[in-house]
């Protein structure tokens, strides 16, 4: 009761208040009842707590109170409306925010990429390497069944092919008798597929000690052993063999001998000669299949190998399903024979027997053929040897080509046109001749011909006496016959020359030199005549001229002409006997690795023969003066108001955008307020 | 806590309207008695009421666990009255005096002594004491539920309301003894 005494206070206070247990209320009581101060304390409790109910009860909020509260709470928050509300319902939902996180940081992954220029293709080259990493374990797991068959087979390195027949791998029994089973049930295809996986491994594993102990390059094709040539099966193996040889004589009978040293034989042999002498051919040798890889070995002694491939078709399955329907046909073969003899039943069922008598029969020799023919096959391995001496790519002998190409000019392009084409005979043939007049006279030519090789220097120097050389290139090629390469015994031959010629008019060509020059002089007219009749007499053409006159009484005459480079200083000094020339300017256009007759070369004078004329303009004086200014005044107002357009229309877009904008800002500042 | 209970106050917590106007029906009063237990004073009661409504609902978001909600709500209700009591203070004190003097002066009978004798003694309780009083006098509640909202531990309602009818008998002790 101890507790209870030091602890009253509660107690009281949860009587009151009707917390106690049953329990703990009859131990309080009892309590009470022996303590008199918990009891006179019980007392006072008791009438505190009617006071405080009384007194309290009347601070107690009024029943309208929670509607107070609820009024003024949605007073205070209004409820939204619409498409916000809208909105944030939407928002509360665990998929839409799941799905708007998502986005987010799928945008913000975006664009990271595109910041760092990175795309796509890391993560692809990281699933390429996972699949590497799955497709690298592969070899591994081989290995160890290649460890084993080595190990299996650990005296057979050293030791002579045959003895490989004998011991077998023990994998190879197993597989075998269960595909006997399965061949003779006529099971299915994948049989044969299975029993040739283990059979390929243990084929590989021997190959591996033959190259290490011969030192052989690694990348030569596997050298099969004969283990597999098992009894039982029916293997056909052919081989074929490139090999480069020095002599083809030499190596057909070293061939011959190998073939006879491993009981074999050569079935057939072909040869050719090339157009520079070499041989190249083919020989085909049977050997028995078991001493087919030593054949081989001894092969690559007699040349360079180039080419071996092995191949082995296993024919074990379809030759024991013919087999076996050999032995079928020939049981009913017996039983038709059975039939015939009993001599029963109606002459036409007696006929049909024997019709289908006839049919087992040619079936049954079918078969038999067919099976010997894979017996000669699988009991002989077939070597094709393919033999080619060396350089067999050399060249029988060279041709030399020489094109030439000869631009002339001439005054009469038709003449030399047929002059040219006369020029035909026996040792010279003219494959092309061309004569093009366009509308505006211009006329230009072209003849191709062939020149017998002993012929062409004499005629082609011919041809260039024609007219004026512009342009000579001739281009000898060597074109190598039946072969490529060099060759030291190959002989050089002169094909015909190709030669082609263009000619056009002297007009057409680009003058030497070209001079410009002015003269001043009084009479014009007079002197321009002059000027034609000195350039007729030093062998000189006037090509164009103009003559004009303005009002001042200026004039003016413009002459070009054209002569021969040696007549050009002869007519430079006569012009100083028409006048005073001024502005002597020379251009000249050297033609450079063109082989051009300079003395005749054309050289083109423009000439201007002016007079002086009125000397004061008569836009002088005070009045011509105001005029100007005054133009040059308005230009300038003018210019001004342009800019002041270009600013306006620069700065107007903008002005009324900001305006725009600061306009929107006010709206709705004031809906804000 | 009650899974319907639960339930509501996860709502209210994210934005349901109805859900929290329920909420201020059935726990206004508790908070209420809290207020009242600080202030003493029935409109600023019910003014901090409506403040700490008004911040719970623009705060819902802060409360994780809806088991919190009520203890979270009384907690701001406790804060807005105390908020309010301090303002009070600097109210100018000759008003306050002049109220408070004045029943005192006119009253002469011996119930409104005796009244306020309780106010007074009320009044020099602890905040705590004198809210789980104000929360079992006005809403009866039990005492696990005036633990719950005031979030105190299992049992110690016990103690708390023991002591303050104890320290409150002690300061009536004469007017109770002229009573009886």
């Amino acid at each position: 009761m101890a507790t209870i005494h030091d602890e009253i206070d509660s107690w009281l206070a949860a009587d009151i208040h009707g917390e106690l247990s049953e329990d703990e209320r009859s131990a309080l009581h009892a309590h009470i009842v022996d303590c008199a101060a918990c009891r006179k304390a019980h007392q006072e409790n008791k009438v505190m707590n009617k006071m405080l109910e009384e007194t309290l009860a009347q601070e107690k909020p009024d029943p309208a109170f929670e509607q107070r509260m609820l009024s003024g709470f949605r007073n205070r928050i209004p409820e939204r409306s619409g498409l916000v509300k809208l909105l944030v319902d939407l928002m509360r939902l665990r998929a839409v925010q799941i799905t708007a996180v998502t986005a987010i940081l799928v945008g913000l992954v975006q664009m990271g990429r595109m910041i760092t220029g990175e795309n796509a293709t890391p993560l692809r080259d990281r699933e390429r390497y996972a699949q590497v990493e799955v497709a690298a374990p592969q070899p591994p797991e081989s290995r160890p069944g290649q460890a084993g068959a080595l190990a299996r087979s650990g005296g057979v390195a050293a030791g002579r092919p045959q003895d490989l027949a004998l011991e077998a791998p023990p994998a190879a029994p197993a597989t075998r008798s269960k595909f006997h089973e399965e061949g003779k049930a006529a099971g299915t295809t994948v049989a044969p597929a299975k029993a040739a996986q283990p059979e390929a491994r243990d084929v590989e594993t021997l190959v591996v000690p033959e190259n290490a102990a011969m030192g052989e390059e690694a990348t030569q094709s596997p050298v099969e052993s004969p283990a597999a040539a098992l009894a039982n099966r029916k293997l056909i193996r052919n081989a074929t063999v490139e090999l480069e040889i020095v002599s083809f004589d030499d190596a057909v009978q070293k061939i011959t001998a190998f073939a006879n040293e491993e009981r074999g034989y050569v079935a057939t042999t072909s040869s050719e000669k090339q157009a520079n002498g070499k041989l190249k051919g083919e020989i085909v040798v049977k050997v028995l299949p078991e001493n087919l890889d030593h054949f081989l070995q001894k092969l690559r002694g007699i040349g360079q190998l180039k080419n071996q491939t092995l191949g082995t078709e296993d024919v074990t399955k379809a030759y024991f399903d013919t087999d076996a329907r050999l032995k079928n046909a020939r049981v009913m073969e017996q039983r038709l024979i059975d039939m015939l003899k009993t001599k029963t039943g109606k002459v036409s069922d007696l006929l049909q027997v024997e019709k289908e008598l006839g049919r087992v029969r040619e079936e049954i020799e079918k078969m038999q053929g067919e099976l010997k023919y894979w017996d000669s096959q699988v009991q002989f391995a077939r070597v094709t040897i393919s033999l080619a001496e060396k350089h067999m790519e050399e060249p029988a002998s060279f041709l030399l080509k020489e094109h030439a190409q000869l631009a002339l000019y001439a005054s009469d392009v038709e003449k030399i046109y047929n002059e040219a084409k006369v020029l035909a005979s026996p040792k010279v043939q003219i494959t092309n001749a061309q004569l093009d007049r366009d509308y505006s006279g211009r006329v230009s030519a072209r003849v191709s011909m062939l020149i017998a090789p002993e012929e062409s220097e004499t005629l082609i120097s011919r041809v260039k006496g024609f007219g004026r050389v512009e342009n000579f290139q001739s281009q000898t090629e060597r074109i190598a016959q039946g072969g490529s390469g060099m060759s030291q015994n190959a002989k050089t031959k002169r094909d015909k020359v190709e030669l082609n010629v263009t000619i056009s008019r002297e007009e057409q060509e680009q003058a030497f030199q070209q001079t410009s020059l002015r003269i001043r002089t009084s009479a014009v007219d007079e002197k321009a005549k002059e000027l034609r009749s000195l350039t007729e007499k030093q062998n000189g053409r006037v090509r164009s001229s103009t003559f004009s006159r303005d009002p001042d009484g200026h004039e003016v005459a413009n002459v070009s002409l054209r002569v021969p480079m040696k007549n050009y200083s002869a007519l430079m000094q006569s012009l100083n006997a028409l006048g005073r020339v001024e502005d002597v300017s020379v251009q000249r256009q050297d033609r450079i690795g063109g082989q051009i007759d300079e003395a005749s070369a054309p050289a083109d004078i423009s000439i201007q023969v002016y007079s002086q004329g009125n000397i004061v303009s008569s836009d002088t004086g005070l009045v011509a003066t105001l005029r100007r200014t005054l133009a040059q005044s308005a230009a300038a107002i003018m210019w001004s108001l342009r800019m002041i357009g270009v600013a306006v229309a620069f700065l107007a877009p903008w002005a009324i955008a900001v305006i725009f904008v600061v306009w929107i800002a006010k709206r709705i500042a004031r809906a804000r307020q | 806590m009650d899974p319907n209970e639960r339930e509501q106050y996860r709502a209210a917590i994210h934005g349901e309207r109805d859900a929290f106007e329920m909420i201020i029906r059935t726990h206004s009063r508790a908070l209420f008695a809290i207020a009242y237990g600080i202030l003493q004073n029935r409109e600023e009661a019910e003014d901090a009421v409506q403040d700490a409504l008004v911040k719970a609902w623009k705060t819902r978001w802060r409360v994780h666990d809806p088991e919190k909600f009520p203890v979270w709500l009384a907690t701001i209700a406790r804060h807005r009255a105390h908020d309010i009591f301090r303002k009070r203070r600097t109210v100018p004190l000759s008003a306050t005096i002049d109220e408070a003097i004045e029943p005192n002066s006119a009253a002469g009978t011996d119930a409104p002594e005796l009244d306020q004798q309780l106010h007074s003694a009320l009044a020099a309780l602890p905040e705590l004491h004198r809210a789980a009083l104000t929360l079992r006098y006005f809403e009866e509640m039990d005492y696990r539920s005036i633990e719950n909202i005031l979030g105190l531990s299992n049992g110690a309602l016990r103690g708390i309301l023991g002591r303050a009818l104890a320290s409150m008998r002690k300061q009536l002790r004469p007017a109770l003894a002229s009573l009886d």
